[in-house]
């Protein structure tokens, strides 16, 4: 027999220090990875994330994402673009499209479109805003619109992906997770990443569970989703026939057998599974009191736009994301699937904006109102924009430039940031791509997108792969 | 002080292991991990991104120059590494990567001993080391105790019998053992006990299942395509597949051959055939506006990341932009692995968008499947068909037949029909016809349609989508009980979109009353072409009915049943609404017979059969008529709508066969290097299949000769290529451990782990090649070994010197996977259906609206009935967007690509699951009733049985006392809310157990959720 091999000595001395913070975060990881079972990190409960102080100053300490899920156009909402309107109906310049990628105008002849809606300059600072979302344009002095945002992935479901995770390689962790991993949660018995969808009534487009799967970071850094329907987490409601005092005996016991069996075993799982217990009961409770609008006023429910508290719409999720932020959930992403407008764009723009502006400006205000706005960040905007160029009554899908905007933590106030050309098909000015987007939302939340990784493959797996450059011209 | 001196006194306090006495360093335990994580990056393979053009990968002479081997002096390594000069310092800062006091000293005297290189363990030729040790030994203890430190005092004691034999059931066949076989090994003293379980559970079929779940993650089977709309493929026959290759024990040489290359085999197999569905596993997407090849690029390369990562352990997926940064992977090593599947045909798109025209594709739609596929029998569904036909017949026999009250109605029923179709010549009385057409929306009748001669209509000009003609049919007064539709001289569409086809809406008018719906049970066509919802082809032409490609000989003829018989008075009609899209004269009639496969009507059995004389009636000849005497109207509702029934579960069972996804070769479309992964870039060579340039036994194309992947199959189990046998024996240790010899399963190149035991895992990679890849004889190697059987305890002077067991001086608790925490549950409940191997996906419960945000097409999601509900958890349906959240739960992976090891947490989410799954809560109470049913005759009793069956051992006389105690104040909890026993008790679909009070098995329940819900249930230590 040999003695103990140096290698086994190092992994030990590296482990005791990651368990006291020096070893660094990836190593924390990696020592999960390697021992399994038998690593000795920090569970979910209490779970402060791997950072144990931040990189920059914390602007934000929460994000609220509204995911416009299906691609709105930027033409009518943020990017006033008088030469389109001059050129609608025209043949589009070729010097502009050709050799660019075309989703559904594939092999047809191009032609403008102008913007369907007129702009007004809202608020001192007189930024153009289409007239279909006066709740939001009210706001203007609060926002920072960015009009150079560009992606690489022109089809939704991969273009979700990109936005949510920097890359179309499965198994990224979503930024959510990221953030839960290297920040932790401020909210003891709730989920700290939590998704919530709503369903427009027209551009409907489908959402996956892939986008806020945690990926190669552990699975309770995933994000929850809440359902309209039935219980709003899965599990969450007691079995038929079990009352409240019932499932409490049931769950002590489960801990007290479990704890025997922890003075049988070395274990340390055995000690988190009697954590997970308790915080499961907790979250029982907690989530029906979330949930439970009585405690709003009606005042409340009528400024948000909600007609039935609790009915899966855009606007109850947007009063829900302000009790979760209250809570100290992390991140709270809010998708609203309707915004896919290759045909009636009219038509359906109309309807998205019915469906969110009145909600989203609600919850910007009333965040400010609580004195919440100034650390959190609100993002809007989504997977891509739609081009310059009509299809049929709609208009197809654009990666070259969008818009979307910012609010609240950290962010210049009243600021439009980047432009596109003329015709609005190509950001030009200030461009930012979405690993650059990903970089500022982190340095707003006091992360170095540079220092927040993971080993994976042997790799250094990070929100922003090999790119991203932290937008300074948004930060106040 | 200067460099030297400062690189002495860091040298002075070098970490425990590595005193002066130690044997040298040794460059691919010490060196390699810090050079491949700090300096590979810029100093590694990928040549693009090389600095100073100075790389430390290989030992050229830059790095000789640099390194100064023996002369750390002189070393510009050292000298950069320990310098305080942000400028001159190694990694530079802005890397973000340091090197610890002890990493540095590592390198230094590394230098100092001459750094000497090795070559990557991984790709080194494989050679069978020697076994350490006494003879006699179990080599794979020899191995391990060689590495045990003096303070280990060998391995620890051996598992309680108990242990021992719920850890190899659960970890050979996903399940625990039953009572009668746990006690046969309790009372089994004879030498060789254990090995006889351990052939016992070899030889059981619950080994392939168990087994099956290991492989489909690295195979990355699911259910459904994975992007944007997420469809249904159709695939299970290739589980079928792999389950059976485990059980059968196939040689993993040939198991690797058929699934990437069956179909390139001489006159191959449909077996063969089904295996090649691996190579269909990629995800696939119909999303509008997708391009096709840009799609088809991202179905190639992740091809390249699965294969490598499955049989090669590496990690290509680098190296599809640049070179690999850690390991010799070129990008030019990606394309040219890719190129080995350029002929698996696929479509990019799986559509035939306007845009993205695709003929080969004309007709599909959101609810197609996705070709090539391969229809082949089904075992499971075989015997599913045997059952439900027996079923069908039984019932027709016994119930009908031998019903004596309504013989004499059934009598007179007969003489009647038998004129009838005396009269009609046949089953049918044409229905005179008139009918006016309108476009699409319009409630004014744009013309009306000519009457054809003999009765019928000409439709004339084809119909545009949502154009409608409306027939009147005016019968003869009767009893009817199905329509028939004839088509003849069909003119057929160039263009079939489906989705399309004939449909009918019918309303009966009558006279002087109101219209009212005539409800259709089912429809049936002989002649049609397969209408699709959701991956699977629909039931019968209810729906629509799509006609066939070319006029058979016959008339086109589809049939409807009514739900129920239609009593017709003189003046009474029949309104048909009429949508299609084919030309044609159409004819009408109605029958007064019903039959449960409609088709019957038109065929000359069913004259015969009522024409015929009793006494000469064959057994076939009674059966039908006692299947149109059901269907007559004067019969029993109920027995008809029993027969209906079991005729559905006949039709479910689709004549035991099966599509299933397979790889067809076709022509191989070109594939060329794609600067930085850029699909649009055609600037890069073209290049042709090769095995990895870095590996041994490299096999490469010329332009006259291309390799297949039958080439590709050979070589990964050739004799040259040592990486696959390390790669799978590494995995194949995974699931008796918990960790793998190398931990990073996925990863066995620089960046990822030393194994624990290098020689261990040599001689098991030999030993599974030369054995003739044999699986089995690897796993009983494995856990036949004393390393295998010791106690999970670990010693406490151990879990200091050792907190992650590597050493492996104590066996490791091992959390089920999620498929055998639902199997264990629901198999200690008394509940799991272990009837059949195989078949196709099952769908357990699961909570409203879960694919909610599904759509293209939207989504139903159908829980499965009595029986199939209890299948294991390796059927369960695999929604690769919305997983089963139980499985999520329990990180079962999305298997969106392979995925080699599963992350385990330990959630809340798991505690809810658990808790309120009603998977669990009816598992609870169904284990609960079976306590209680049992011959035990006290609560004490019926508890340690409990326990034994959860955990295998009997309660702590503390655990037995409080659970007691749970079950005293549930009954009185119970027993004063009848109702809350009543909600509880009708969780999940089996039915509790008549004689139980219902209160008692209530507070059971309660007691069988806490044995489910407890840590050493769902764990086996």
């Amino acid at each position: 027999m040999t003695p103990l091999s140096p290698d086994l000595i190092n992994r030990r001395t590296f482990l005791t220090r990651s368990a006291y913070g020096l070893g660094g975060l990836s190593f924390a990881l990696l020592a999960d990875r390697l021992l399994g079972a038998g690593a000795d990190l920090p569970a979910e409960p209490g779970w402060r994330g791997t950072l144990r102080r931040p990189h920059f100053p914390v602007k934000a300490r929460r994000i609220i994402y509204l995911c416009m899920a299906g691609g709105p156009s930027h033409l009518e909402t943020f990017d006033y673009k008088p030469e389109l309107v001059r050129l609608d109906g025209k043949v589009f310049p070729d010097s502009f499209t050709q050799g660019q990628q075309l989703a559904q105008l594939q092999n047809t002849v191009l032609k403008a479109r102008g913007p369907i809606a007129p702009f007004s300059r809202r608020g001192q600072c007189g930024m153009e805003v289409c007239d279909l979302f006066p709740h939001i344009g009210a706001l203007a002095d609060d926002l920072c619109v960015i009009r150079s945002m560009k992606t690489e992935q022109i089809n939704h479901d991969t273009a979700h992906a990109f936005m949510n995770t920097g890359s179309i390689i499965k198994g990224r962790p979503s930024m959510g997770s990221w953030l839960l991993y290297g920040l932790g949660t401020e909210s003891e018995n709730l989920p700290g990443f939590v998704v919530l969808t709503s369903k427009g009534r027209n551009g409907v487009q489908p959402v996956s569970a892939r986008q806020w799967s945690s990926g190669v970071l552990p699975s309770r850094f995933q994000g929850i989703q809440f359902q309209s329907r039935g219980d709003a987490v899965h599990y969450i409601g007691n079995p038929d026939g079990v009352c409240q005092s019932t499932q409490r005996q049931v769950i002590e016991e489960v801990m007290r057998l479990n704890g025997s069996l922890a003075e049988e075993m070395h274990d340390p799982e055995i000690a988190t599974r009697i954590a997970q217990y308790e915080l499961a009961f907790k979250m029982q409770a907690s989530v029906p009191e979330l949930t439970d609008f009585k405690s709003e006023s009606p005042a409340m429910l009528e400024r948000y736009g909600i007609k039935e508290p609790g009915d899966g719409s855009f606007a109850s999720n947007c009063l829900l994301a302000r009790r979760l932020a209250e809570r100290g959930v992390r991140m709270i992403q809010l998708y609203h699937r309707g915004w896919d407008h290759h045909s009636d764009i009219v038509g359906g723009m109309k309807e998205g904006a019915l469906a969110v502006d009145q909600a989203t400006a609600a919850l910007i205000s009333d965040l400010k109102e609580r004195g919440m706005l100034d650390d959190t960040l609100v993002l809007w905007g989504g997977e891509f924009g739609r081009t310059p160029m009509g299809q049929g009554t709609g208009r197809d899908h654009h990666i070259l430039g969008f818009s979307l905007f910012m609010a609240g933590g950290g962010v210049k106030k009243g600021t439009v940031y980047g432009a596109t050309d003329e015709l609005g098909y190509r950001a030009t000015q200030d461009v930012v791509d979405v690993h650059d987007l990903h970089a500022t939302l982190l340095a707003l939340m006091g992360v170095d997108h540079l220092r927040l990784s993971t080993k994976f493959q042997g790799l250094d797996v990070r929100l922003t792969g090999i790119a991203g450059n932290v937008v300074r011209g948004v930060m106040a | 002080m200067n460099f030297l001196s400062r690189f002495l006194f860091v040298a002075c306090v070098l970490p425990a292991g590595l005193s002066a006495a130690e044997s040298r360093l040794s460059f691919n335990r010490d060196i390699r991990p810090i050079l491949s994580d700090r300096c590979y990056h810029c100093h590694g393979p990928d040549g693009g991104n090389r600095k100073a053009d100075l790389r430390l990968d290989v030992r050229g002479e830059e790095a000789v120059l640099v390194l100064a081997p023996g002369e750390i002096e002189a070393s510009e390594v050292v000298k950069r590494i320990f310098s305080a000069d942000a400028e001159e310092v190694m990694p530079p800062p802005e890397s973000h990567k340091t090197l610890t006091a002890g990493e540095k000293a590592k390198l230094g005297r590394w230098i100092a001993e001459g750094a000497v290189y090795e070559p990557h363990w991984a790709y080194a030729p494989l050679v069978r080391p020697a076994v350490p040790g006494t003879s006699g030994e179990h080599p794979i203890d020899a191995f391990v105790l060689e590495k045990l430190p003096p303070a280990a005092a060998g391995l620890a004691p051996e598992a309680s019998q108990e242990r021992l034999l719920r850890r190899l059931s659960l970890d050979l066949t996903g399940l625990p053992p039953t009572e009668s076989e746990r006690e046969a090994f309790l009372k089994d003293r004879t030498p060789g006990a254990y090995e006889r379980q351990v052939d016992r559970l070899l030889a059981s079929p619950r080994f392939g299942e168990r087994m099956a779940v290991w492989w489909l993650d690295i195979a990355r089977f699911t259910d459904t395509v994975g992007f944007h709309g997420d469809q249904n493929q159709r695939i299970f026959p290739y589980r079928d597949y792999v389950i059976a290759a485990f059980n059968s024990n196939k040689p993993f040489d040939v198991f690797t051959t058929e699934q990437l290359a069956g179909d390139l085999l001489p006159s191959p197999t449909v077996e063969q055939r089904v295996a090649t569905g691996y190579n269909r596993l990629n995800m696939m997407t119909r999303e509008g506006g997708a391009q096709p090849k840009e799609y088809l690029a991202k179905y190639g390369a992740e091809r390249v990341r699965s294969v490598a990562a499955a049989w090669l352990g590496s990690t290509f997926g680098c190296a599809e932009c640049h070179d690999h940064k850690f390991d010799p992977i070129a990008t030019r090593d990606f394309y040219e692995l890719q190129a080995f599947f350029a002929d698996v045909r696929q479509w990019g798109v799986y559509h035939d968008y306007t845009y993205t025209p695709n003929p080969e594709l004309r007709g599909f739609s959101n609810d197609h499947p996705f070709p090539p596929e391969l229809q082949v029998e089904s075992p499971y569904l075989q015997a599913k068909d045997r059952r439900a036909r027996e079923a069908l017949v039984r019932y027709l026999q016994e119930t009908v037949q031998a019903k004596a009250p309504a013989a004499k109605a059934r009598a007179s029923w007969l003489k009647d029909s038998a004129a009838w179709v005396k009269e009609h010549h046949g089953l049918w009385a044409p229905a005179p016809a008139e009918a006016q057409r309108f476009k699409r929306g319009q409630t004014e009748a744009t013309g009306v349609l000519t009457a054809a001669p003999g009765g019928g209509l000409e439709l004339g000009a084809k119909a545009r989508s949502g154009d409608e003609v409306k027939v009147t049919l005016k019968p003869a007064a009767g009893r009817y009980a199905s329509l028939r539709l004839q088509i003849d001289s069909v003119a057929f569409p160039p263009e079939d979109a489906e989705g399309s086809g004939l449909r009918l809406y019918a309303l009966i008018h009558r006279k002087g009353g109101k219209d009212r719906k005539v409800e259709v049970q089912f429809a049936e066509a002989k002649h049609k072409r397969p209408r699709y919802r959701n991956g699977a082809e629909t039931d019968g032409v209810a729906e629509g009915w799509r006609l066939p490609a070319e006029n058979p000989a016959e008339p086109l003829s589809a049939v409807w049943v009514f739900a129920e018989t239609i009593d017709f008075r003189e003046g009474d009609e029949l309104g048909l609404r009429l949508s299609y899209d084919v030309t044609g004269t159409v004819r009408f009639s109605l029958s007064p017979f019903a039959a449960l496969d409609p088709r019957t009507l038109d065929a000359p059995e069913a004259v015969a059969a009522l024409s015929a004389a009793p006494a000469s009636r064959s057994r076939e000849q009674s059966l039908l008529l006692s299947e149109l005497w059901l269907g007559s109207g004067a019969a029993d509702p109920n027995a008809l709508a029993t027969a209906r029934r079991l005729a559905a579960e006949v039709r479910a069972a689709q004549g035991g066969r099966a599509w299933t996804l397979v790889t067809e070769p076709a022509p191989p479309i070109p594939v060329r290097v794609l600067p930085r992964g850029n699909w649009q870039d055609e600037s890069g060579p073209l290049v042709l299949p090769a095995t990895p340039s870095f590996l041994p036994g490299r096999r490469v194309s010329t332009p006259e000769s291309r390799l297949t992947r039958l080439d590709l199959a050979r070589w990964l189990t050739s004799a040259e290529n040592p990486i696959t046998a390390r790669t799978v024996a590494n995995r194949l240790w995974q699931p008796f451990f918990g960790t793998a010899l190398s931990a990073v399963v996925d990863d066995l190149g620089s960046q990822g782990e030393l194994p624990s035991h290098p020689d261990l895992l040599d001689w098991l990679a030999c030993e599974f090649r030369e054995s003739g890849w044999d699986v089995k004889h690897l796993i009983r190697l494995i856990v036949t070994s004393r390393t295998y059987r010791q106690s999970t305890v670990m010693r406490p002077e151990l879990r200091e010197l050792d907190p992650g067991n590597r050493l492996l001086a104590a066996q490791t608790p091992r959390r089920l996977e999620a498929e055998f925490i639902r199997d264990n549950a629901l198999f200690v409940a008394g509940l799991l259906n272990l009837e059949a191997i195989g078949g196709p996906s099952v769908r357990p419960y699961q909570p409203e609206g879960h694919y909610a945000a599904l759509q293209f097409p939207d989504r139903d999601y159908v829980e499965s009935g009595a029986g199939e509900q209890w299948r294991r958890g390796v059927y369960m349906h695999w929604q690769r967007t919305f997983l089963h959240p139980m499985l999520v739960n329990f990180d079962a992976p999305n298997r969106d690509e392979c995925t080699a090891q599963r992350t385990l947490s330990n959630t809340p989410q798991q505690a809810l699951t658990l808790l309120n799954d009603p998977t669990f809560v009816e598992a609870a109470r169904v284990f609960a009733a079976r306590l209680l049913t049992g011959p035990q005759t006290t609560d004490a009793a019926r508890l340690d049985r409990g326990f034994i069956l959860a955990v295998g051992h009997a309660p702590r006389p503390a655990d037995r006392e409080r659970l007691l105690a749970l079950l005293e104040s549930q009954l009185q909890h119970y027993t004063g809310n009848p109702d809350e026993s009543r909600r509880l008790l009708a969780v999940g679909l089996q039915p509790a157990p008549a004689g139980v009070a219902p209160a008692t098995l209530a507070a059971w329940t309660q007691v069988c959720r806490v044995l489910l819900n407890a840590q050493e249930t769902i764990t086996r230590y």
